[in-house]
């Protein structure tokens, strides 16, 4: 075999690099260097930042030993390791609840633990120990499929920058208070939480993404928002909530961000948006407002599209644009409201910067094409408008392309791409 | 005047450069806008070094003139601002295609001039090469000494739960011991002590082809699914028959063993804290048990190992189940299993020549004395 004619050049480097490289390998490999030769016998030991999840994981029959191998590395490991641990992640499918787990984390809550990622298997949820509210230093906390019970003496983590909790049973009142008590949190995101009443007060919260049934949302203080994403679904019990609701909820979602960047609604989001929205109410101009993207657009309710105009009526530096129409439109052709088209029509605004529009699943009812319309008229700087009909709108496609063909278009340099893929 | 001077002064003359003094006193130009990339020499022009050769900005001393210029390459790609992701991660991709002293060298060169982004590279690039090999191939990649004791690789577990399971192993690794001490003996002592291998191993291994097919046809098939590469792929078939039929006798003397406490074992190797040493060793175990005969007939447990015919075939097809999951455990270990087989084998050609009737009797001596 051959000699050591090279130089052991791979020990030499620091610790930190050597760290680096330790954390890019599947936990069981850094903790295999270990038999490498004396200089590498500790170095898995210093490792800062431990990511156990089931890519190392072997393909076994029996369930309960696998969990059982796992328990055991993952105990061994953190009792032969040394030094602080600045990040602790556990994503495997195959554990549950467990009094290991509580163990372990009272074990890193002790060692200064920064980021704190919890993400176990279906079924029994894990219930969050109280150790984890002792991690006075977290700056990152992620949980999936966990209970969550902050005690009555919770002061918030005083370094949290980001905090993402999905399928998280929490008592309601507690969601405002961790997020209120976090005064440095930049990124928020929640998902999957039921019938929740949420007024955020984050006074840095700078990146907001949510997803579920939401009775009742408010910004109340989020001054520094940049993006938003909302994917809002919608029960027979929320929508009947909305009818008897008289407050709008286009200001309590939208009224206090002026420096937003990026919006992404889905699903009912902009049905949402509309209820509750008088008209010529004044509006903050969103000056940053480069990226609008809207799922789920019903064009045939006025109320919707109103939403989407004032949205781009207040965002003069709009970029792009995306809207995505609604599938399920009523196939019943009322005579549109013209008369607000004429109103809108009749008001001099004009998107300079706009320069993309894509609108998708576009099913060619006559306030998406008025829309379209009033689209091409005012986008003198448009580059490219592209236009995707709906699966199964067949019969209106030619109709459609003949009332596109007809619009006048501000843009010389705009070209319009209708994507058709042959039924 | 000033108009003619202007004429006369080209564009390329208007780049800014600083002067780079490398580790072994040469000095380099450098076009600043790219040198820029790394925050070392950003503090040092910001210090006012560099303008002028006879100030140049004196590099770290890791940084020596060939890996300045691989840096000063992957400054120049990632500073042209119009180049989208793909593009930068395709150039990333072909850069680290370096051998591993070269990608060492690099990454600590990179780190010394607080080149971020290319640490990162590189380091991910070495943790691919460390990644899923085994504790030889690595250190024969990098030229790590392979200075840990065997006592310390062979570390046995201590039994606090009278595991069945565990002493089976600790068994094993008193054997492996025996064995360890055995050869240092065997080493020392005359030449006519050393015909224990004295037939060549390929017919040891055909020897023991022939009497496992379907195991083999199955390991072959296992071990080209791994997605690794392997330098000696055609080597890997007779090691893992070696292995099965050690396997084999040990699953079929142990029959009462039942699935699971097999499974539990292979849990104990597969655990990666005890795998690096668990596995060369048990794998030595089981290869010695192949080769020098001797030893194996001391011992009680392994004596009645049919290596076939007698197990009836029910029995056998969970066995080969069991011996493929185990096999499966112990296969990153092939390679390296084979080239010591190969290097005892080429040892020990010599003797086979001037004892080879003496050997052959021996063969069948021992296999008898399996087969009872």
């Amino acid at each position: 075999m051959e000699e050591h004619t090279g130089r052991d050049l791979i020990s030499e480097l620091p610790q930190g690099i050597i760290e680096t490289i330790l954390t890019k390998l599947p936990i069981g490999d850094a903790v295999r260097t270990s038999v490498l030769s004396t200089r590498w016998r500790n170095k898995w030991a210093l490792l800062t930042h431990l990511v156990f999840n089931d890519r190392s994981a072997i393909q076994f029959h029996d369930i309960t030993a696998l969990q059982h191998i796992i328990v055991n590395f993952v105990t061994r490991f953190l009792f032969l390791h040394d030094g602080p641990i600045h990040k602790f992640s556990l994503c495997t499918s195959y554990l549950q609840s467990s009094p290991d787990i509580d163990q372990w984390l009272l074990f890193i809550s002790r060692k200064d633990v920064k980021e704190l990622i919890l993400e176990l298997g279906e079924g029994e949820w894990f219930r969050a120990p109280s150790s984890v509210f002792s991690c006075k230093n977290l700056t990152r906390l992620e949980l999936v499929r966990c209970e969550l019970d902050p005690p009555p003496n919770f002061k918030g983590f005083l370094f949290l920058k980001y905090l993402s909790l999905q399928q998280v049973l929490i008592p309601p009142d507690d969601v405002e208070r961790l997020i209120s008590s976090c005064p440095l949190l930049e990124s928020l995101t929640l998902s999957y939480f039921d019938s929740l009443e949420l007024t955020v007060r984050a006074p840095n919260l700078k990146y907001l993404i949510l997803e579920g049934e939401f009775k009742d949302l408010c910004l109340a203080n989020t001054p520094l928002l940049v993006a938003i994403s909302v994917a809002m679904y919608m029960t027979d019990d929320i929508a009947e909530h909305f009818e008897q609701s008289s407050s709008c909820n286009f200001d309590k979602l939208l009224g206090g961000v002026p420096n937003l960047e990026r919006l992404i609604g889905h699903i009912y989001f902009t049905k949402y948006l509309s209820i509750g929205n008088g008209r010529g109410r004044s509006r903050i101009t969103y000056n940053q407002l480069k990226f609008i993207e809207l799922y789920q657009v019903s064009f045939d309710d006025m109320k919707e599209v109103l939403v989407v105009l004032q949205l781009i009526m207040h965002s003069p530096n709009l970029k792009a644009l995306q809207i995505s129409g609604s599938s399920n439109t009523s196939g019943t052709m009322r005579s549109p409201d013209s008369e607000i088209w004429d109103e809108k029509f009749s008001i001099d605004c004009t998107f300079h910067k706009l320069k993309t529009v894509k609108l998708t699943d576009v099913s060619g009812v006559p306030h998406e094409m008025k829309f379209i319309k009033y689209l091409l008229e005012r986008t003198p700087g448009l580059e490219e408008m592209s236009i995707t009909p709906g699966l199964y709108v067949t019969d209106k496609r030619l109709n459609m392309l003949i009332d596109l063909v007809s619009f006048r278009r501000a843009s010389p340099q705009a070209s319009i791409v209708f994507i058709h893929e042959p039924v | 005047m000033t108009e003619a001077d202007s004429d006369i002064i080209k564009p390329e003359m208007l780049k800014a450069y600083v002067w780079l003094q490398t580790s072994d006193g040469s000095i380099q130009q450098v076009e600043q806008e790219f040198a820029m990339y790394c925050p070392f020499i950003c503090q040092e022009i910001q210090a006012g070094m560099g303008s002028s050769k006879n100030y140049p900005i004196s590099l770290p001393p890791r940084v020596n003139p060939a890996m300045l210029s691989l840096i000063l390459d992957y400054c120049r790609f990632h500073q042209v601002p119009g180049r989208s992701n793909k593009e930068r991660k395709s150039f990333d991709e072909k850069f680290v295609r370096m051998d591993t002293k070269r990608l060492c060298e690099l990454t600590s060169a990179a780190d010394s001039l607080q080149l971020k982004p290319l640490v990162d590279l590189t380091s991910r690039a070495l943790a691919r090469v460390i990644e899923g090999k085994t504790p030889e191939e690595i250190r024969e990649i990098f030229h790590l000494p392979d200075d840990l004791t065997e006592e310390e690789k062979l570390e046995p577990i201590k039994n606090t739960m009278d595991d069945p399971r565990i002493r089976l192993l600790n068994r094993l690794y008193a054997r492996k011991r025996k064995e360890l001490k055995e050869r240092e003996r065997l080493k020392t002592a005359e030449a006519e002590e050393e015909h224990a291998d004295e037939r060549s191993v390929d017919d040891l291994l055909s020897f023991i082809n022939g009497s496992n097919e379907d195991s083999r046809g199955t390991r072959t098939s296992k071990t080209k699914k791994k997605n690794r590469k392997r330098k000696d792929h055609h080597k890997t078939a007779p090691p893992n028959c070696t292995s099965t039929s050690n396997i084999t006798s040990c699953s079929s003397n142990s029959v009462n063993m039942d699935k699971k406490e097999l499974d539990a074992r292979h849990s104990m190797y597969s655990n990666p804290l005890l795998h690096g040493k668990l596995l060369t060793d048990v794998c030595n175990a089981t290869k010695l048990l192949d080769i020098e005969d001797d030893g194996l007939a001391a011992e009680d447990e392994f004596d009645d190992c049919d290596l076939d015919d007698d197990i009836d075939p029910a029995l056998k097809e969970q066995i080969d189940r069991e011996v493929e999951d185990f096999a499966r455990r112990l296969n990153s270990d092939w390679p390296e299993r084979m080239q010591e087989i190969l290097s005892l084998g080429q040892q020990r050609r010599p003797l086979q020549v001037t004892i080879n009737g003496n050997g052959s009797l021996r063969r069948f001596t021992s296999l008898d004395q399996r087969q009872k």
